[in-house]
C-alpha cells in the first residue's frame, strides 16, 4: 500500500510536471523524489515550519518561514533559513504576541513569490519534515495555486503522525496535548526550545525526528515506513 | 543573529573558550555546527562521521575510558578505567586529535544530542585568537600555567594600589643635591641618608635625577672621576607624576619606563619621591604592623584581640589579589609571632628554662602554608641534659602556650600532636629514636600519622636541637628506599577526583560527590609528593613550593613535572584562599569544601587540568615503587 502511495507520488509528480508552467514549480517537479526504499540514514530531509495568522490556509496569511537541511540524519546549522513574508494587512495583536513578529519586522520581509521559490528550490529532491503537516501542506498548496495556478505534490514526514501511530498501536488512552512539539520534545528528553519562531521550530522538529528514529531500530527504517499516509 | 539560533548562540557562547569569540566568529561557528543524536551505549564518533571533530554535549552524558595501549591477554577481564564524564555544555576534544582518540574510548552514557564541528573549520575560525587556539593545542599542564600567568597579572590590576593615592607613599622631603656637587658628594649623601636616588637642583629648580645605578654605570664603569660634577651623569629628562594620581599609575609608569624612582610633583612643584619598593611593600605593611603589635602584647587577652584580626587579614589579602604563597607565609609568620610571644610570657611566669630547648611547629605552619586559624601542631625538643625535676617546667610551658594558642583561635590538634602530649615533649635523643624507627623499620600505619613530623620548623629556642636531627634524618631518608616506598604508598591513597559531571564531583569509581574536598583531594596530594621528593633527595626545605623548586631536575622529578605541580598547587591554593575569604566575609567558619555549583565553568576546566597533573605524577610515583 505504502509503496504504491509513493509510486503514486512520483507518478503524480511526473503528471504534474507535464502541465506545470515554466518556473519554480516546474523546476521543483523535475527533480525525482527519493526512492521509497531509501534507508532513513541516507535520506535528504528538509525540516520546515511556517508561522501563520491562523489555521485556515484560504483566509489566513503566511507570516514567516523557517527551514533547515538534514542530510544523513545530521542537522546542518549552516543551511538554516528564516524569512518573514510581506503582507498588506496589519497584524492582529494576538498573533504578534504568539509569533513575536512586529509590523516593523514584517515590513522588512520579502514577497510571498520570492519566499515560495526559495522553499521549492530547497525542497527539490528531498522529503519535507514537519510537525503536524496540515498547516505547511495547506499553506504551501494555497501559495502555489495563487502563484502558479497549480498545487504541488510533496513527500512529507510528520513527527506528530509518527508518534500518534506509536501511541495508537499501544492501545492506551492518551492526552492529545502530549503530541504537541514542546511536550514531545520533553518526553524524548530534548532540551527546551524557543517556540513560535519558524526556524526554531524547524530545528526542534528535526531534533525530535532524530530522537524518534534513533530510539527505534533505525537501520531497518526506510522512507516508506515514514511517509504520511 | 536569527531569532531561532539565539538559544544555540546563548548556549555556545558561554562555553570556555568560546567566550573570547567575536559575534562574527560565533556566527561562523554556529554555521559550522551539525546536530546529531547518539543513543546511549553507543560510541563516538557517530556512524558516518569522519575526520577531526569537536563535539559539544547539548543534552546527555559521555563517559571516557582508557583504552589499553596494547591488548594484554592477562587483563582482558579487567574493568576499563573511567577517565571522566561529561555533560551538558562540556566539550569533547578527544576527536580533535587523532593520537588522543586512539587511547580513549568515548561512550554515550545517556542518549546524547551533540553539536559536531569540523575541527579544520574551527581552526580557521579561531586563527586570530591565540587564547582560544591555545585551549585546543595545549596540554592540561600548559593550560594551567597560562591561567596562573593571567592570575598574576590580575593580582597587579586588582591591587589596592588602584585605590590608593600616590601621596600616601612618597618620601618627603626629597633628598636633593646641587648640580655642581661632585659625584662623590652625591654618593656620600645617598649613603648617609640611606637613599638610592637624589634629585639634582640648580638654583632651586629641578635639573635632573641621579641614582646609585648612574654612579655605577656612568661613572665607575666609564672610569669618570668621582670629583666630576653630578650634572655630568644625572638623567636630565625626568619623568614626574602628579600627587593626585594613584599609586597604580605610578607603578605602571615605572614598569613601562623600567625605572625605580619617580619624583612626585604637587601643583607643579617637587613634592616627594616614590620608589618601586615602597609600592611593593604596601601589601605587606598590614602584616608587618600586626607582627610588631604582637611583639608588644603583654597578655593573652591582648594576643587574642590581635589574633582575631587574622581572618580579616586573610580576606583583605585575598581581595587584594595576593598569591596563596604570600598569604601562607604571612599567616604562618603571624602565628609564629603569637607563639613566640606566648613562650616569652610563659618564661616570664615560670622563670627561665632550666635547660636549652626548641619549640617546633609541624604541618602547615612549618611549611608556611597556613591559612587563617588552622589546628595547632607543635612539639618540644629538649636538650639531653634535662633532669627529671625539670620536667614540670616544660609541662607548664607546653600547657601555657597550647592553651594560649587555643584561646587565640588555633584549635587543639585532634590527633594530640602538641607539646602538651608527653610523647611530643621529649629530649633530643628520644626524638632521634622516633625518627630512627620511622625511617629504618617503617610501618605504613605508623607512617600515616607521623608524616607531619617530616615538616618541622623551629619556632623559638635553640634551633640546633632541631637542625641536628634534621641533618641526620635527611641523610637516612635519602638512602632508605623502603621508607620512601611506604611513604609513597600512603601518599597515593589520596587521589584527586576525575573531574566534574554536571553539578557533582566525579571520583575514581565513577560515583558522584556533592562537594570537592580541596585539601584531601588536591592540595594534600601535592604536599605529600613534594615531601617524598625532598626526603628522597635529602633536601631540607619544608615549604612545598621551595621543595618543588629544589627537587626540580633531580632524579626524583623532572623540571617540567615540578613546574606543573607548582602551578597546580598554586591554583588549588588560590581557590582555597578565595573560598575561605568568601566564607569569612559571610561570618562562616572557613573550610576546604567547594560546591561545584559555586565554581565557574572555567574554574572547573582549570581544576580538571590540575587534577590531571596530580594524577600523572602520582601514577609515575606508583610505577617507581
Amino acid at each position: 500500500m505504502v509503496f504504491r502511495q509513493l509510486f503514486g507520488l512520483n507518478a503524480k509528480r511526473q503528471r504534474l510536471l507535464k502541465k506545470a508552467p515554466d518556473g519554480p514549480l516546474k523546476d521543483y517537479l523535475s527533480v525525482p523524489f527519493p526512492e521509497s526504499s531509501t534507508p532513513v540514514h541516507h535520506l535528504d530531509i528538509l525540516s520546515l515550519d511556517f508561522e501563520t495568522t491562523g489555521l485556515n490556509a484560504k483566509t489566513d496569511k503566511l507570516l514567516s518561514v523557517g527551514f533547515i537541511q538534514m542530510p544523513e540524519l545530521q542537522i546542518k546549522l549552516g543551511t538554516s533559513f528564516h524569512q518573514i513574508i510581506t503582507s498588506n494587512g496589519a497584524l492582529k495583536a494576538d498573533n504578534v504576541a504568539i509569533h513575536q513578529i512586529t509590523d516593523q519586522e514584517k515590513a522588512e520581509g520579502k514577497p510571498l513569490a520570492e519566499v515560495v521559490e526559495t522553499i521549492l528550490k530547497a525542497l527539490a529532491g528531498k522529503v519535507m519534515l514537519v510537525h503536524y503537516a496540515k498547516i505547511e501542506r495547506e499553506f504551501l498548496k494555497e501559495a502555489c495555486l495563487k502563484l502558479y495556478g497549480m498545487a504541488p505534490v510533496i513527500p512529507i514526514i510528520d513527527t506528530l503522525v509518527i508518534e500518534k501511530k506509536r501511541l495508537d498501536a499501544k492501545d492506551i488512552a492518551y492526552d492529545p496535548s502530549q503530541l504537541r512539539l514542546a511536550n514531545l520534545r520533553e518526553s524524548y528528553h530534548l532540551p527546551g526550545h524557543y517556540a513560535h519562531n519558524a526556524l526554531s521550530d524547524a530545528i526542534a522538529t528535526a531534533e525530535l525526528f532524530l530522537a524518534m528514529i534513533k530510539q527505534r531500530e533505525s537501520q531497518h527504517i526506510t522512507l516508506k515506513h515514514l511517509l504520511r499516509s | 543573529m536569527e531569532n531561532a539560533l539565539t538559544e544555540i548562540h546563548a548556549f555556545v557562547r558561554v562555553i570556555p573558550p568560546f567566550e573570547h569569540l567575536s559575534e562574527d566568529q560565533l556566527e561562523q561557528l554556529l554555521k559550522a555546527i551539525n546536530i546529531c543524536y547518539v543513543r546511549a551505549q553507543q560510541e563516538l564518533p557517530p556512524e558516518g562521521e569522519q575526520g577531526a571533530k569537536l563535539y559539544i554535549v547539548r543534552k546527555g552524558a559521555l563517559s571516557y575510558f582508557q583504552l589499553p595501549e596494547r591488548v594484554d591477554h592477562d587483563h582482558t577481564d579487567q574493568e576499563q578505567q573511567l577517565l571522566g564524564k561529561y555533560g551538558e555544555g562540556d566539550l569533547c576534544t578527544v576527536f580533535c586529535y587523532p593520537e588522543e582518540s586512539k587511547t580513549i574510548r568515548v561512550v554515550c552514557e545517556e542518549d546524547c544530542l551533540l553539536y559536531s564541528i569540523d575541527f579544520a573549520l574551527l581552526k580557521d575560525i579561531i586563527v586570530d585568537l591565540p587564547q582560544v587556539k591555545a585551549f585546543f593545542q595545549q596540554s592540561p599542564a600548559q593550560r594551567l600555567s597560562q591561567v596562573l600567568d593571567q592570575a598574576n597579572q590580575n593580582a597587579i590590576l586588582n591591587s589596592s594600589l588602584l585605590n590608593t593615592n600616590v601621596s600616601d607613599f612618597y618620601h618627603t622631603p626629597v633628598a636633593t643635591i646641587e648640580s655642581n656637587a661632585t659625584i662623590q658628594q652625591a654618593a656620600i649623601t645617598m649613603t648617609e641618608q640611606n637613599f638610592s636616588c637624589l634629585v639634582v637642583v640648580d638654583a632651586g629648580k629641578t635639573a635632573g635625577i641621579i641614582t646609585d645605578k648612574d654612579i655605577r654605570r656612568r661613572c665607575v664603569a666609564q672610569g669618570l672621576s668621582i670629583v666630576a660634577p653630578v650634572s655630568e651623569i644625572m638623567t636630565r629628562d625626568i619623568t614626574t607624576l602628579s600627587s593626585s594620581q594613584s599609586a597604580f599609575d605610578a607603578l605602571m609608569l615605572m614598569t613601562s619606563l623600567n625605572i625605580h624612582h619617580l619624583p612626585v610633583t604637587h601643583q607643579g612643584k617637587l613634592a616627594g619621591m616614590v620608589t618601586i619598593t615602597d609600592l611593593m611593600r604596601q601589601e605587606e605593611q598590614n602584616a608587618v604592623n600586626l607582627t610588631s603589635l604582637i611583639h608588644k602584647a603583654d597578655s593573652i587577652i591582648e594576643l587574642k584581640k590581635l589574633s582575631a584580626l587574622l581572618p580579616k587579614l586573610q580576606v583583605k589579602m585575598a581581595k587584594l589579589g595576593a598569591s596563596a604563597s604570600q598569604l601562607g607565609k604571612t599567616v604562618s609568620a603571624i602565628t609564629t609571632a603569637i607563639t613566640i610571644r606566648l613562650i616569652a610570657l610563659a618564661e616570664q611566669k615560670y622563670g627561665a628554662a632550666p635547660v636549652p630547648y626548641v619549640w617546633v611547629a609541624a604541618g602547615s605552619q612549618a611549611r608556611q602554608e597556613q591559612f587563617a586559624h588552622s589546628d595547632q601542631d607543635n612539639g618540644l625538643i629538649i636538650s639531653d641534659q634535662i633532669q627529671p625535676e625539670h620536667e614540670p617546667w616544660f609541662a607548664n610551658l607546653a600547657t601555657y602556650v597550647c592553651d594560649g594558642l587555643a584561646q587565640c583561635g588555633f584549635v587543639y590538634c585532634p590527633g594530640d600532636i602538641m607539646a602538651t602530649t608527653k610523647r611530643w615533649r621529649q629530649p633530643q635523643k628520644r626524638w632521634r629514636q622516633y625518627f630512627n624507627t620511622w625511617i629504618n623499620t617503617p610501618d605504613p600505619k605508623a607512617l600515616l600519622h607521623c608524616s607531619i613530623f617530616f615538616d618541622l620548623t623551629a619556632i623559638y629556642g635553640d634551633t640546633r636541637l632541631l637542625e641536628d636531627i634534621r641533618a641526620k634524618v635527611l641523610s637516612q631518608t635519602k638512602q632508605s628506599s623502603l621508607f620512601i616506598a611506604h611513604l609513597s604508598k600512603n601518599a597515593l591513597q589520596l587521589k584527586p577526583p576525575l573531574g566534574f559531571f554536571r553539578d557533582f564531583v566525579l571520583i575514581q569509581d565513577g560515583k558522584n560527590k556533592a562537594s570537592l574536598d580541596l585539601k584531601h583531594n588536591g592540595i594534600a596530594p601535592i604536599v605529600d609528593l613534594a615531601r617524598i621528593y625532598a626526603l628522597s633527595e635529602g633536601i631540607s626545605a619544608v615549604n612545598t613550593r621551595e621543595r618543588l623548586q629544589k627537587v626540580a631536575g633531580t632524579r626524583a622529578v623532572t623540571k617540567a613535572s615540578a613546574k606543573n605541580l607548582l602551578d597546580a598547587f598554586e591554583f588549588l591554593s588560590m581557590l582555597k584562599m578565595k573560598h575561605q575569604a568568601e566564607q569569612i566575609s559571610q561570618q562562616q567558619a572557613p573550610d576546604n569544601y567547594l560546591s561545584p555549583k559555586s565554581l565557574s565553568k572555567l574554574e572547573r576546566e582549570h581544576l580538571k587540568d590540575a587534577f590531571k597533573v596530580i594524577k600523572t605524577l602520582q601514577e609515575s610515583r606508583q610505577s617507581v615503587y
